[in-house]
């Protein structure tokens, strides 16, 4: 693979911990290029007096063919949780081959430069 | 259509044709300039002859990318390289533009971008020249 500069936006990863499907970023993506499902879980801590819930993420896909790569998305993200990755070499072969699940997003993690 | 070498894959020679129907074309340029791509003496058969259509296509100009693709002879591969012409990208939702060259062409690549980079289309040719 060609090297090309760190800070080129050829792709963008996920960190799914970090992910507290909040929804803006697919709310803001001028393209609805985002996908996001999740659902709400009841927490009993003990001593606690009432129990919580939280979002848990269920599906985390971007597709590729219709991003623009306008990193609005990254910006918008309150909890840090995309990041500009520079790798650049993933074409598909199939239609629809370019949606990308949430491991695979994350899978681009360590290509992220050092932050 | 000219026949280009691949700089980094020295075996690979392959016929393209390029149709620059927005911006994207300018990153195929941009291959060219920085010498990704380098002009190749047209001797022989080539490894792949390859439709590269970068940028969006409309419906007013689908039956022309059809035209080209049909003139160009086997065996032959189509790349649709930038967003426009793989989904339609940021026209998703306009009345004229098509929502994907394949509706139109078959496609063997899909290279995702807006645009993207030259190398990404360097590194979708030396795919297709393999499976070919």
């Amino acid at each position: 693979m060609t090297q090309v500069p760190e800070q080129a936006r050829g792709v963008i990863a996920l960190d799914p911990v970090a992910c507290t499907s909040c929804m803006i970023c697919v709310r803001e993506c001028p393209d609805w290029c985002i996908e996001i499902d999740s659902h709400t879980e009841e927490v009993t801590e003990p001593g606690a007096r009432r129990p919580r819930f939280v979002a848990v993420l269920d599906r985390f896909a971007i597709d590729w063919g219709l991003c623009m790569y306008c990193g609005i998305c990254v910006e918008v993200c309150p909890f840090d949780a995309l990041f500009w990755s520079p790798e650049h070499d993933y074409p598909a072969s199939e239609p629809g081959g370019l949606v990308q699940e949430t491991q695979r997003l994350a899978d681009w993690l360590p290509s992220v430069p050092q932050r | 259509m000219s026949v280009y070498a691949v700089a980094d894959a020295p075996g690979i020679r392959v016929h393209v044709a390029d149709l620059g129907m927005a911006c994207c074309a300018v990153e195929f340029a941009a291959a060219l300039g920085r010498g990704l791509l380098v002009e190749a003496p047209d001797d022989g058969e080539p490894s792949a002859r390859v439709l590269v259509v970068s940028g969006t296509v409309t419906d007013v100009l689908a039956p022309s990318v059809l035209a080209a693709w049909e003139a160009l002879p086997a065996p032959k591969a189509a790349m649709s390289f930038g967003a426009c012409s793989n989904t339609g990208g940021p026209y998703w939702d306009s009345y004229s533009v098509t929502k994907g060259v394949d509706q139109v062409i078959p496609v063997h690549s899909y290279v995702p971008g807006c645009p993207p980079r030259p190398e990404a289309l360097i590194d979708a040719i030396v795919e297709l020249a393999a499976s070919a």
